[in-house]
């Protein structure tokens, strides 16, 4: 048996498919590709494989982590081509390799996404002072219910510019086993101390990172 | 572009994969080279529509053809329905996000009456005119209809073009070449309807009129423009060798039946007289076993499916049950695919199939046994003895199942008190039963299911003359069941007969019924066939403002020698066997199944060789 990390891209029309169909849709796509997939060898044998992070509905992404195993040495080459001969639209695999790292050195996550608006001048400084603020409090939903946090001391902004109709970020939040801040708590927290009108477009997560920044392997 | 706007509201709807398309197996192609596009509708939502086995292959038959395009469009769930209505988006297939208004042919098939108001807001949604009478004569926008319910297709007679007579594979494509080079002559909708009419199995509404006499019946009906005085419906003759499909659109939410399906035969022996399926669809034909086998592999292997369901009527039928399940076993538990038998029947339920069912299933046994006593079963020709329904759970029991779900309907013909209680004796039989078994399941109680559903009458059985029970009846007949069973593990659930009146007035009705349905669809009904969104009293409505008396329809005795809605079009099963069946009924005997002996409803002749 090998142990395989695979990294793929969901974009376009598969950003759509929510996390629970997209467990079914690899299914397939694993029966589909004929690979020799390693069964779990339960009362109900299934195909082990694994998402390290899960990925919000809407959001595109070239860099999602899928875990899995072989019943056979193969070529890692092999395995991406027979993978992407029967993927869905939007979806492909870009690299196969071994697993370098446990799942749990997984620590943050990074997010690009546009604020499209009318009024892009007041909209910047209105984001400007929100990540200035002291503190960003919002409701997060847990599975106890709902709990207030504070994202802004594991908020890491790279960048924040504006352009004639959006202002562009690049950010950084905590991601794993341990903490998950998705970056739609920021736009929560921007959409109830702003009454300028914005519309969301283009999220995508554009790297899973370690504790140290490294990316995750 | 339409795209862009559809994505601007997606994450605002549930389930939104359902509105985007890009699943696998779905066809694109370059739409400069496309002759004739198809719009395939099915007027439910997605997760219903994606089950159905006749978009299925229609719809990669269609695709084969280089040059036509067919495309996937379902009804809108309400949360993005508002969203479309309110941001001028119009109802648009799911391969190309074109609009479907811009397609040759926007073609529903109609599988239940309840279905019929989603066809009319569907079209509303699309923009197109939703009375035929108000569309162009420019060539395109051509609105069709097929499957079990246009066999009486006047209720929807002034919403669509033509409607097509049973099995699409072949006329389908004849219908779009005629319309390929009509359309390159610069041709009319109504030169292509002309012509359209002459291809067996294509009935245009246009050119019949129908007259009434006073009492409401048809007096007669007019044949204008060429038409044929009788349509014939189409038939596959070579069923082993027909078309079907190596791939399906596997999609990425879950649908109702999300697995692959494996059509094992068509038609049916058995002659039940309630079943509309068991007439339409004759003569009963089957695939040969190396067939079926090389299509579940072909299809498992292409989809990814884990589970394969073999489809038919009565798929215990098959004469080789037996060899065909030992071999697909072979290859589904080898490959770890689920297979899953529907449709058995329970008089040639052996201990080898069970052997083989359980193996393939763990969920609970489904047996239909229509009727709750013997002279009730004789009536509809269930032939099924009380007997053999005490072997089939026996063995069941003794396999291992401690829960049956028995399927019942009420409002039956000749119906009295007694085959209702009958009902609940027949489960209390098969409680005793169970604990008279020594090796029964250790620990369980026993769990019996009984589901009630209210008899509908319709076109093209023996029970097409009769009438419904009025609710009065039915309320007092549920009550009684109710009554009758007096112990915790027999559970009864039965429909709203409401719902049932509804389907059998549009199943029967005329084309005077389509200002009603009209009327309702703008009253709001839609999804009728939903719970939730069913709305008897807009129905009442509609149909009171229209003139139109229900009962006429429901719950009136239609004469043997009365010109009926649907005479003038031909499913191959004769009138004069249906009255004759009808008869039998009424005298409680019984009509032997196909393969035993030739029961003589015509279709042998009408095919021109003898079903077996």
């Amino acid at each position: 048996m090998i142990r395989v990390r695979a990294t793929f891209e969901k974009c376009g029309r598969a950003k759509y498919i929510s996390h629970l169909d997209l467990n079914r849709c690899m299914l397939r796509t694993f029966r589909r590709s004929g690979l020799p997939v390693w069964y779990t060898e339960g009362f109900n044998p299934h195909p082990y494989y694994s998402f390290a992070l899960a990925l919000s509905l809407g959001f595109e992404s070239r860099c999602e982590i899928l875990d899995f195993n072989l019943n056979d040495e193969m070529p890692f080459d092999e395995i991406r081509e027979r993978l992407n001969a029967v993927m869905p639209e939007g979806m492909s695999i870009v690299k196969v390799a071994e697993q370098k790292q446990k799942i749990t050195a997984i620590a943050k996550a990074e997010y690009t996404f546009s604020l499209v608006s009318n009024d892009t001048d007041k909209l910047f400084s209105d984001v400007q002072a929100l990540m200035s603020s002291p503190e960003i409090l919002i409701e997060k939903k847990t599975k106890k219910g709902f709990k207030t946090v504070d994202i802004k001391p594991d908020l890491e902004v790279l960048a924040c510019e504006k352009s004639d109709t959006s202002v562009n970020m690049i950010m950084r939040l905590p991601a794993g086993t341990q903490t998950n801040y998705n970056p739609t708590l920021f736009i929560e927290a921007l959409k109830q101390m702003t009454d300028t009108g914005f519309e969301v477009r283009d999220i995508r997560r554009t790297a899973i990172l370690c504790a140290d920044d490294s990316v995750f392997e | 572009m339409l795209k862009d706007l559809i994505e601007k509201h997606l994450l605002e709807v549930q389930k939104p994969s359902r509105y985007i398309g890009g699943e696998v197996g779905s066809v694109l192609k370059d739409k400069s080279k496309i002759d004739v596009r198809f719009a395939f509708c099915f007027p439910d939502t997605y997760d219903i529509g994606m089950s159905h086995i006749g978009m299925k292959i229609l719809y990669s038959l269609t695709n084969e053809r280089e040059n036509y395009w067919c495309e996937r469009c379902f009804a809108p769930g309400e949360d993005f329905e508002a969203i479309m209505r309110e941001n001028g988006i119009p109802l648009y297939a799911l391969e190309s996000l074109d609009p479907i208004r811009d397609f040759d042919f926007i073609g529903f098939t109609m599988q239940y009456e309840l279905s019929y108001t989603n066809v009319l807001n569907m079209l509303d949604l699309a923009g197109i005119p939703i009375f035929a009478s108000e569309r162009s004569q420019k060539l395109g926008q051509i609105v069709i209809a097929g499957g079990p319910c246009v066999c009486n297709p006047e209720p929807l007679a002034d919403f669509f073009d033509l409607f097509i007579l049973g099995e699409g594979e072949e006329v389908n494509l004849e219908v779009m070449d005629l319309y390929a080079e009509m359309k390159k002559q610069g041709a009319s909708r109504d030169d292509f309807l002309r012509k359209a009419a002459r291809i067996e199995g294509v009935y245009v509404p246009k050119f019949y009129h129908f007259t009434y006499k006073e009492d409401g019946t048809i007096d007669r009906v007019d044949v204008t423009d060429g038409a044929p005085a009788t349509v014939h419906k189409r038939i596959i003759r070579d069923f082993d060798k027909v078309y079907y499909p190596e791939n399906f659109v596997v999609p990425f939410t879950e649908i109702v039946q999300d697995r692959a399906s494996v059509e094992v035969l068509r038609g049916c022996i058995r002659g039940c007289r309630f079943c509309q399926a068991g007439f339409i669809y004759r003569p009963f034909r089957e695939k040969h076993t190396d067939t079926i086998y090389n299509e579940v592999k072909c299809l498992c292997e292409n989809t990814g499916y884990d589970e394969v369901s073999l489809a038919s009527l009565s798929t215990s039928d098959h004469s080789e049950i037996d060899p065909m399940l030992t071999k697909l076993l072979d290859y589904t538990v080898r490959e770890r695919i689920n297979m899953s038998l529907p449709s058995l029947r329970v008089d040639n339920f052996s201990e080898s199939l069970l052997e083989k069912i359980k193996k393939v299933r763990k969920s609970g046994l489904t047996f239909a046994a229509e009727g709750g006593t013997q002279r009730l079963r004789d009536v509809i020709n269930k032939n099924v003895s009380e007997d053999e329904i005490m072997n089939t759970c026996r063995i069941a029991f003794e396999g291992g199942y401690s829960s049956v779900k028995l399927y019942f309907m009420m409002g039956l013909p000749t119906e009295t008190d007694e085959d209702i209680i009958g009902i609940a004796e027949l489960a209390n039989h098969i409680i005793d039963l169970y604990y008279s078994i020594e090796n029964r399941p250790k620990g369980r109680g026993v769990q019996i299911s009984i589901s009630c559903a209210t008899f509908v009458p319709k076109p093209f059985t023996p029970f097409q003359f009769e009438p419904q029970d009025t609710a009065e009846m039915i309320e007092h007949k549920q009550k009684l069941l109710l009554d009758s069973v007096k112990t915790k593990k027999i559970r009864v659930s039965y429909h709203n007969p409401d719902v049932s009146r509804l389907e059998v007035v549009l199943a029967k009705g005329d084309r005077r019924l389509c200002k009603a349905i009209y009327a309702a669809w703008k009253k709001g009904c839609k999804f009728d066939s939903w719970d939730e969104y069913f709305r008897f009293d807009k129905w009442q409505e509609a149909f009171e403002e229209c003139g139109i008396d229900t009962s006429f329809y429901a719950n009136r005795r239609f004469e043997y020698d009365e010109i009926l809605p649907w005479d003038h079009l031909d499913y191959y099963v004769s009138k004069s066997f249906l009255v004759r069946e009808n008869m039998t009924a009424h005298k409680a005997q019984t009509t032997p199944n196909c393969r035993l002996r030739c029961s003589g409803c015509g279709v042998n002749k009408k095919v021109g060789r003898e079903c077996f």
